[in-house]
């Protein structure tokens, strides 16, 4: 029996594994750094809900105010998902036959409520709190994009703990009036001089906190 | 499995037999227990070490078991992985139709009230979205007066208890509300004498006061006009009902002023916490024991003298201590009344027999002197166990000394006597004909008087029905068990002690099936008789309509404010003021009860019943928080003792948890023994209440001894000739005395250590000292330099400057703060096992010490509430790894949980053990007794969401809830912090900001944190140091406010008010001055050690 070859093309194997074996590392640390990044595994989450109720229509075409529905983002923590009551004070009597409404009959006749799935969710160990926010001129785009726009709710920003560092360590950029915190359109960078935004930061002595405390409890 | 008590692997321990040699060291100022009087190695293991040897360790076969658990959970874990979304899909679920005003996540109170033992305690419920979380004292109501107990607090846990009963049970099966009330319309026909009375029956209720069950009681003896109505409570009152009538010819209530008292004599009386209105005569009482005199040479301070044979939380916050047996009581009474020139017969024979001891016959003297100088500010109290004699002479003194009217006022009390009434029940059950048995609440099969038998008598009864909360010895005795609504699920009203009327208001639905209904004590009663309406709230409101006298908008108006207040104003009972006593009859009596004790032998031991810290009469058995609380005498959990002098232990040569046989009264049970010191040394004590085996539910499954088999009508208190032999079995208690021991940091002088430290730890004095060196507090302790070896946080220009006083002036060591911190903070249960190890979770403890040298005599006790004291120079800081805990700019020392990596560093270096570790995921472990294993965990551990779906409603949302591998610890409610911040800037942006006003400021008071709220003395002040006017600034400032462990240069935010105390007989060394340097402070305690303590 001849002695085994390898075959010609073998030689290049060599310098091929080299590279690879070279360059591995670094992609798995490319892969974990990005891949495993809020920004690429939270942003875009854009579950089914079990009510095809699209802001893109309410909020955006007839520009209903974000707190018709939203009604607890001023007083509390919670932006309170709203109550079935809430959608049939029109429903009532717009298209009540509609077969999208469905659910949100039955659950208007029965009690029970409709199971939303959470989009912006954060972490059980975070506290955030809605009202502190918007009552400073923390517009909800800045975290929640163009719900305006979004026929289908989805998850805009990372909502991870250096996002939010972000802004609490340079709040300036993100500060508007009170009055257009729910004003989707609106975009302080250019609506408002930096002098302006510096104003606002000091009306409101905005001076975020980057204590754990403020947060975690 | 090997046995998971560290002690039964050590050297004995907590002994009080003299077998070894005494350590060399035995003088010690302060000392927490009776190893660390004796110095001994487990003593030092616990205070040198943050867990004592092999806590930490698998033993045995566990080592196996664990690397099985190991394999499974990396198992399960890659299962998990695999299975993985992207996102966990969680759910939002809102209202159909939301309440109005109701703001999700948003805590809401409804003020309530609820009933123990017939006395109303006011509530407010804190909810989360409908779910009560947490009860806190409605400042409105008389009988809390803001504060909480202990006990009350935990109902909140009751509520959720998955293992409270949720069935109708007919005869050990289950049924349903549907089948009852069939069965009920049947049967009630049959007895309500119309058809042909072939049947009698009988209702045995709880004491209550509530005015519903007043009108349903008479509801009943309408329909059944032949029914009779019978009442039993073990901690029944009684004696106090007897002794009045027995002074004033009816029976009356007691109404102690304590703050206009300046003299404060109890007989036996623990008003600080057995009282069922202890809330508020503590809070009375510390109106005059705070140092709040604008000069400290013009301050005063009430003495208050206990005359007890047991330990009491009164015991150990009274200035002077008169110990005596029990049954000696009375005589002291006679002395005390002869002493003040009561003109009664027989008070001569009474305390003819008292043979005292030097000191005590100096106390004895000084009393009598002190309320002959205190006439109309003094006050005499006699206590639930003493025989009714003991209570007229209290009253009789009272009277005598113009107290009445002054100091105390006296109800009348309409309660039945309780001991009579069961007996009559009883009488009639083992007559003929009783048909059928409604208990109403309680447990009398297992807590009758024993002389009774209960339980054989109750079985003539040809149905029972029982009404009960659990499933407990009774239900199982019945032919019905009904499951009882809570007071939190549940419309009632009750009366509190001065007979204020409150609402009950439910927080939530029964937590039952709709087909099991879950009655209220007045819903059964109203079936029973038929009578419209029939759920509670209808009645509720009928009957505040009836006894209001209004009707229609009027009435409705009326009811919103009482529901709103939680009291109905104006509805006190008539307070009277006798200006004189029955003589004769007191003589009688007196004569009777000398008479009495002539008879009895003085050999043997006196045996008391004591009430218990934790079960109560032992209805709390399942709860376990109170399982867990420390008791505040003995510091043992999940268990109760036969407690017992050291000096009693020694001469029987038995040592803690030694199992004795108490012969008492001609019955029998066994106990394990317990050394406290401070115990007279001819009694022994065993708290009711325990011992209730597997009818106790798996939380309080085989917990304690039981004394009820000793308890007969006749003496229902106090037994005399009493004699324990050791059977030569021994027990394992699981208690905290010396887990946190302080520690001696200076390595090279071990032996000096603690006791070097001691008096600093506990800065005290007496108030003469303290008129002359009001800054007595501030050179007790050697502060070599301040330099840090730390870069030290810096916190210039911080807003707000968080800090905590307690002032041990005012704490009595009750425990209501550590309950109230683990509703607050989702604290979890850990079982007696891990206790046992030193695994508490209790962010908050309370540390206890004795003075002197004399074991059975302690000097005096101290009780100093210990958590994380936010040091600005935090040792803590400095070790951890993963920067989990560091300061934040308020200068609290925070704790972020989710960068925790479990090193347990931090906890090493912490000076005052203040930081707590989770070994285990113990919020998802059921909070019961005894855990299976070391690791108990169940198949299901690492996939199911957690805990049973019940408990876990009772978490605060505000709090993480912390998983295995973190360390946690106070927080000073940072929670409450920021929820304040948030509203208080809130509420300023939105009135312009900066243009409406400069800044913005949380107003003084606003923040509380849980344990300050829970506590009525007021000994604990949270505040904002950077506000000069705010309370805790001013305590700060004062001399007597210092620093724990202040030489090690921590800058605790948490300071103490050191305590003075007003003793009439001081014993001891006399206070010396203490220089300003190091040397005479030790020279001081070196001094007291030559000295001795007493002959």
């Amino acid at each position: 029996m001849s002695r085994f070859l390898f075959p010609r093309w073998s030689n290049a194997l060599l310098p091929t594994l080299m590279v690879v074996g070279a360059l591995l590392p670094l992609y798995v640390v490319m892969f974990v750094a990005y891949g495993f990044s809020p920004k690429t595994l939270e942003v875009g989450y854009q579950p089914q809900q079990p009510v095809p109720f699209s802001h893109a229509l309410h909020a955006g075409q007839m520009g209903m105010d974000c707190r018709y529905c939203h009604n607890t983002v001023e007083k509390a923590a919670h932006a309170a998902v709203p109550p079935t009551q809430t959608c049939m004070n029109c429903h009532k009597w717009v298209r009540p036959e509609s077969p999208k409404l469905e659910k949100v009959q039955e659950s208007y006749e029965t009690g029970e409520p409709i199971e939303w799935i959470w989009v912006n969710k954060i972490a059980d160990y975070a506290y955030f709190d809605h009202s502190a926010h918007v009552n400073r001129g923390v517009g909800c785009v800045e975290c929640h994009g163009r719900i305006d726009q979004m026929e289908v709710v989805h998850r805009h920003e990372p909502l991870s703990m250096g996002w939010c560092l972000e802004c609490h360590r340079n709040p300036v950029d993100n500060l508007r009036p009170v009055s257009e915190v729910t004003n989707l359109a609106y975009d302080q960078r250019t609506e408002l001089s930096l002098e302006e935004r510096v104003a606002l930061k000091d009306l409101y002595h905005i001076n975020p906190s980057e204590n754990c405390s403020t947060c975690h409890r | 499995m090997p046995s998971l008590n560290p002690s039964d692997s050590r050297p004995e321990a907590g002994g009080c037999g003299d077998d070894r040699p005494a350590p060399v060291p035995t003088r010690r100022a302060y000392w927490r227990s009776l190893d660390d009087l004796r110095d001994t190695e487990d003593f030092r293991a616990w205070m040198h070490r943050e867990f004592p040897s092999n806590a930490d360790l698998l033993e045995g076969d566990d080592r196996r078991h664990f690397m099985k658990l190991m394999g499974a959970s990396f198992a399960l874990a890659g299962l998990g992985a695999t299975a993985c979304r992207r996102i966990p899909e969680q759910k939002i679920v809102p209202y159909a139709a939301r309440p109005q005003e109701r703001i999700p996540g948003k805590p809401v109170y409804y003020a309530s009230s609820m009933e123990r033992g017939g006395v109303g305690q006011g509530i407010v419920v804190k909810t989360y979205d409908a779910r009560p979380m947490k009860l806190e004292g409605n400042p409105a109501h008389s009988t809390t007066v803001g504060g909480l107990d202990a006990m009350t607090q935990s109902e909140v846990l009751r509520v959720y208890d998955p293992y409270r009963s949720r069935t109708v049970i007919r005869d050990g099966e289950f049924s349903d509300a549907a089948t009852f009330d069939a069965w009920m319309a049947d049967h009630g026909i049959k007895l309500g004498g119309k058809a042909s009375g072939t049947g009698s029956i009988a209702v045995l209720a709880e004491a209550s006061g509530s005015p519903s069950m007043t009108r349903m009681r008479q509801e009943f003896a309408v329909k059944f006009p032949q029914g009779t109505w019978h009442e039993w409570e073990p901690i029944d009152g009684d004696a106090s009902r007897i002794g009045t009538s027995l002074a004033f010819g009816s029976p009356h209530r007691p109404q102690p002023m304590l703050e206009k008292a300046e003299v404060v004599v109890c007989l036996d009386a623990d008003p600080l916490h057995g009282h069922p209105a202890a809330t508020r005569l503590s809070k009375d009482w510390a109106v005059r024991r705070r140092l709040d005199a604008a000069s400290p040479a013009d301050q005063t301070l009430s003495r208050v003298y206990a005359i007890e044979g047991v330990l009491s939380v009164t015991g150990m916050n009274a200035d002077d201590r008169l110990v005596v047996r029990p049954s000696g009581v009375a005589a002291i009474a006679g002395a005390i009344a002869a002493g003040i020139g009561l003109k009664v017969d027989g008070l001569g024979e009474l305390s003819a027999g008292l043979d005292l001891e030097e000191v005590d016959a100096k106390i004895l003297a000084a009393i009598i002197e002190d309320l002959k100088s205190n006439r109309g500010t003094s006050i005499v109290m006699a206590g639930e166990g003493q025989p009714p004699v003991v209570h007229a002479l209290a009253a009789a003194i009272n009277v005598a000394l113009g107290n009445s009217g002054r100091t105390v006022a006296y109800t009348a009390d309409s309660s039945p006597d309780r001991k009579a009434s069961i007996a009559s029940l009883v009488e009639k059950l083992n007559g003929p004909g009783l048909d059928t048995l409604v208990i109403v609440g309680g447990n009398p099969v297992y807590d009758a008087p024993a002389d009774l038998d209960f339980a054989a008598a109750m079985g003539k009864a040809s149905h029972v029905v029982h009404l009960s909360f659990d499933v407990n010895e009774t239900s199982l005795a019945s032919e019905w068990h009904l499951p009882r609504a809570h007071f939190l699920e549940a419309w009632g009203d009750t009366t509190a002690f001065d007979g204020t009327i409150a609402i009950t208001q439910p927080s939530i639905e029964p937590m039952m099936d709709l087909a099991q209904k879950g009655w209220s004590g007045i819903e059964l009663l109203a079936t029973l008789a038929e009578a419209e309406p029939r759920d509670g709230y209808s009645i509720v409101r009928a009957t505040e309509a009836l006894r209001s006298g209004t009707s229609g908008g009027t009435f409705e108006a009326h009811w919103r404010t009482i529901l709103d207040a939680g009291i109905i104003a104006g509805t006190e009972m008539k307070m009277e003021t006798p200006e004189g006593f029955d003589t004769d009859r007191l003589a009688g009596a007196v004569r009777k009860h000398a008479a009495d004790a002539s008879k009895g032998s003085d050999n043997g031991l006196d045996f008391q019943f004591v009430s218990d810290s934790a079960v109560y009469d032992g209805r709390f058995a399942s709860v376990g928080w109170l399982q867990e609380l420390p008791d505040p005498i003995t510091k043992i959990t999940w268990d109760n003792a036969l407690l017992v002098s050291p000096s009693l232990c020694r001469e029987q040569g038995l040592r803690e948890g030694h199992m004795v046989t108490v012969n008492a009264g001609g019955r029998s049970i066994e106990a394990a023994v317990f050394p406290v010191p401070g115990m007279d040394t001819k009694t022994v004590a065993l708290a009711i209440g325990w011992g209730r085996g597997e009818a106790a539910g798996p939380v309080g499954d085989n917990a304690g001894f039981n004394a009820y088999p000793l308890r007969t009508s006749a003496q229902p208190w106090i037994i005399s000739g009493a004699t324990i032999v050791a059977t030569g079995a021994k027990y394992a208690f699981a208690q905290t005395q010396d887990h946190g021991a302080l520690d001696a940091l200076i390595e090279s002088v071990p032996e000096k250590g603690i006791q070097e430290r001691l008096p600093t730890l506990i800065r005290e004095t007496n108030l003469d000292h303290y008129r002359e060196h009001p800054d007595f507090a501030q050179h007790r302790v050697h502060v070599a330099h301040r330099l840090s070896l730390w870069e030290e946080t810096n916190l210039d220009g911080a807003k707000f400057r968080w800090a905590m006083s307690i002032d041990l002036n005012t704490c009595t060591g009750c425990g209501a703060c550590i309950t109230a911190c683990q509703a607050e903070n989702n604290i979890p249960v850990v079982g007696k096992d891990q206790i046992a190890r030193g695994r508490e979770m209790h962010w908050l403890r309370i540390d206890r010490y004795f003075k002197g040298d004399n074991p059975d005599r302690p000097d005096a006790v101290f009780v100093q509430p210990v958590t994380c004291m936010q040091c600005e120079n935090a040792p803590c800081e400095q070790v951890c790894p993963v920067a989990a805990t560091l300061h934040d700019k308020d200068g609290l020392n925070v704790m972020v949980y989710n960068r925790c990596i479990g090193t347990r560093y931090c906890s090493n270096n912490c000076p005052y053990k203040v930081r707590r570790f989770n070994w285990f995921d113990y919020w998802r472990r059921d909070p019961i007794r005894e855990q299976e294993g070391l690791f108990a965990v169940k198949p299901d551990y690492y996939t199911s969401g957690g805990p049973d779906e019940w408990r876990r409603m009772q978490f605060n949302p505000e709090v993480t809830v912390r998983t295995r591998g973190v360390m946690e610890k106070c927080s000073f409610c940072t929670q409450r912090i920021q929820a304040a911040k948030i509203e208080f800037k809130n509420q300023w942006a939105r009135n312009g900001g900066a243009e409406f006003s400069p800044d913005w400021s949380i107003p003084e008071g606003t923040i509380q944190s849980a344990c300050e709220q829970a506590c009525s003395t007021g000994a604990i002040v949270f505040g904002d140091l950077n506000d000069p006017k705010s309370q805790v600034a001013k305590i700060f400032a004062t001399p007597v406010s210092y620093q724990l462990l202040e030489e090690l240069n921590t800058k605790p935010r948490l300071r103490y008010v050191a305590r003075v105390s007003n003793p009439a007989v001081p014993l001891g060394p006399p206070e010396e001055a203490h220089g300003d340097d190091s040397d005479s402070g030790h020279a001081g305690a070196a001094n007291r050690d030559s000295q001795g303590v007493r002959a």
